[in-house]
């Protein structure tokens, strides 16, 4: 029987509110935000690099340094900063004392992991219009540029406008919008893999090290499911090998389309929808077995 | 026969605590040995008294307080705060719990700690914040309301942690450990408040290896051993010498003395007098006097 079977109190989101917000208070005084500015000064500097590519492949550069940098700061924030929580609050007796409040077990460890979202998903916000502020002066300055050059060569107007359509599609639009919330749903998965991981493990090393691992075979899930399983099993097997494997650990390549918001093409409005439904599914199967490991565990 | 049985429901929701036939086994290593913290105990502890539950190290005292916040599943028996299951949330709603050594996010002030607490606990708004400052000025830490938490010393931490345990005005207080490694002067102050609980009708349940201590505090104790209950009674019945009275006299010279000797010798029935000399003053008095920590407590 756990100490939460029997629960009387009813959920309360405000309790959820005041744990997510001392979460983001913790980790904004742990200097977080330092590493937030560092990265958003590669996105602004990315944006007057590579003069020596032409205009399209400029944009494409900025596009694709900055994206790694959102990918980096939330992947890192999701594992590390996820992987201390819950350890040192135990190590503090912390949680003692919040946990001998009326705050159900499910309250404390959604605070976290809000917490965490919250930090995640202001950082890439604010980083999202940096990018398209540095992006759109950029494709301004190219534009003008390149139409200057070509009026020189005296172009067409019809030549005029391919090349302004070109360089146009390579500016801010709905696509990147696709593509920074990719990165936050990838940073959700991750993250709730990581409290899942951090409920039962040892150590803060061991949550660090096992989620970094997971999320370099979700990486390469397809090619894992190809090699092994299709030369393993039959083809029933396969399915089902293939299936545990995918609910075990986070296919993660469903969520990289950064290499199309690079290359300037529309992300279908079905492969977004998707790609949101497949995170959130995959963060509520986290965060489910999260909170049976934890209200079992003997504080 | 249901008459009796709804009588004895009605006295156990007028106890504070009430423990029956408590067993915890904890299970560790990869063989599962199991280790008995607790068996069978039984205590009651009743509202408005002050309850210390003493023992030696690894004797149960803490496991059995655990048990009852909550933050451990009884493997059997049960334990009740005024009437309600401890395994239901909401029975902390009557418990301020201070842990041994708490520590709590270094990175809040003292002030925020307590807002923290205080919102986990359902107060907000005005009410909240009159509370905090409520404990702030009872325990003597305004002065340190807007420093960091990281900074504070034991005692200051200790009485911290007595804020945010009475921030929701519990009726049970539990205290582990209140006086351990805090300084007599610091000590001193926390012992007050303890005797101030009971002038306010609040029931305290508190453990402590400092006997001397303890028995300043209590009304009752329990006497732990190897996770059993081998002694439990009022304090004055406990440790009274039952053949024995005090007679403590004020500027009496040495005939007057010698008077009372002959006269108890003289009344028969094997009166005698066991010993004569000055009362004396004890350490912790001399040091707090010679310190002049008496009344200002640790900042």
């Amino acid at each position: 029987m756990t100490t939460e079977m029997k629960s009387g109190s009813g959920f309360s989101v405000s309790r959820v509110w005041t744990m997510a917000a001392a979460t983001v208070t913790q980790l904004v005084r742990m200097r977080i935000l330092v590493f937030l500015v560092v990265l958003s000064a590669i996105v602004v500097a990315a944006g007057f690099l590579f003069p020596v590519f032409s205009a399209e492949q400029q944009l494409k550069m900025l596009k694709y340094v900055s994206f790694g940098a959102l990918q980096f700061f939330s992947l890192v924030l999701a594992i590390v900063a996820t992987a201390l929580l819950l350890p040192k609050d135990v190590e503090d007796r912390t949680l003692y004392t919040i946990l001998s409040k009326p705050v159900p077990r499910v309250e404390y460890l959604l605070g976290k992991f809000f917490g965490v979202m919250l930090l995640i998903g202001g950082g890439l916000l604010l980083m999202d219009v940096l990018l398209c502020a540095v992006l759109h002066l950029r494709q301004s300055l190219v534009l003008a540029q390149e139409l200057a050059f070509l009026k020189q060569g005296h172009a067409t107007a019809e030549e005029l406008a391919v090349e302004a359509a070109r360089i146009e599609a390579q500016g801010v639009g709905w696509s990147l919008q696709i593509g920074v919330l990719a990165v936050f749903l990838k940073a959700g998965v991750v993250t709730a893999l990581a409290l899942m991981i951090s409920c039962f493990a040892s150590s803060t090393l061991f949550t660090v090290i096992t989620t970094f691992c997971v999320c370099i075979i979700g990486q390469g899930q397809e090619l894992i499911r190809e090699f092994f399983f299709h030369r393993t099993f039959d083809a029933a097997g396969e399915k089902i090998a293939s299936g545990l494997f995918a609910v075990l650990v986070p296919d993660l390549r469903l969520f990289d389309v950064i290499d199309q918001v690079v290359a300037g093409d529309e992300v279908a409005g079905g492969a977004a929808l998707f790609m949101t439904g497949a995170g959130l599914l995959y963060m509520a199967g986290y965060l489910v077995v999260a909170h049976l490991l934890f209200v079992e565990k003997e504080l | 026969m249901m008459e009796a049985a709804t009588q004895t429901s009605a006295n156990r929701a007028l106890d504070a605590v009430t423990v029956t036939g408590l067993t915890k086994v904890f299970k560790s290593g990869l063989t599962k040995r199991a280790f008995v913290a607790v068996r069978d105990l039984s205590l009651t502890v009743k509202a408005g008294e002050v309850y210390g539950l003493i023992g030696p190290n690894g004797s149960g005292k803490s496991t059995t307080m655990k048990v009852i916040l909550g933050l451990l599943a009884p493997t059997a028996g049960e334990t009740r705060i005024f009437g309600r299951d401890s395994k239901e949330v909401t029975s902390r709603s009557e418990v301020g719990f201070l842990p041994e050594n708490p520590y709590f996010y270094k990175h809040l002030t003292g002030l925020e700690t307590l807002l923290f607490y205080g919102r986990l606990c359902g107060l907000s708004g005005a009410r909240l914040k009159a509370r905090a400052a409520e404990m702030l000025a009872l325990t003597d830490l305004e002065d340190a309301a807007g420093r960091r938490v990281g900074g504070f010393s034991k005692g200051m931490l200790q009485r911290l942690g007595l804020a945010q345990a009475l921030i929701h005005e519990p009726r049970l207080v539990v205290l582990d450990e209140p006086t351990a490694g805090v300084d007599p002067a610091g000590s001193r102050k926390i012992r007050d408040l303890i005797l101030s609980f009971r002038e306010r009708g609040l029931t305290v349940l508190v453990t402590s290896h400092l006997l001397e201590q303890m028995q300043e505090v209590c009304d009752r104790v329990g006497i732990m051993a190897h996770g059993v209950m081998v002694k439990e009674g009022r304090l004055e019945d406990l440790i009274a010498v039952e053949n024995q009275t005090e007679l403590v006299l004020e500027n009496v010279d040495e005939a007057l003395l010698g008077r009372i000797r002959e006269m108890v010798a003289a009344s028969g029935d094997g009166a005698r007098v066991v010993r004569t000399g000055s009362p004396r003053t004890t350490l912790e008095r001399l040091f707090l006097e010679s310190t002049d920590e008496g009344g200002k407590g640790q900042k």
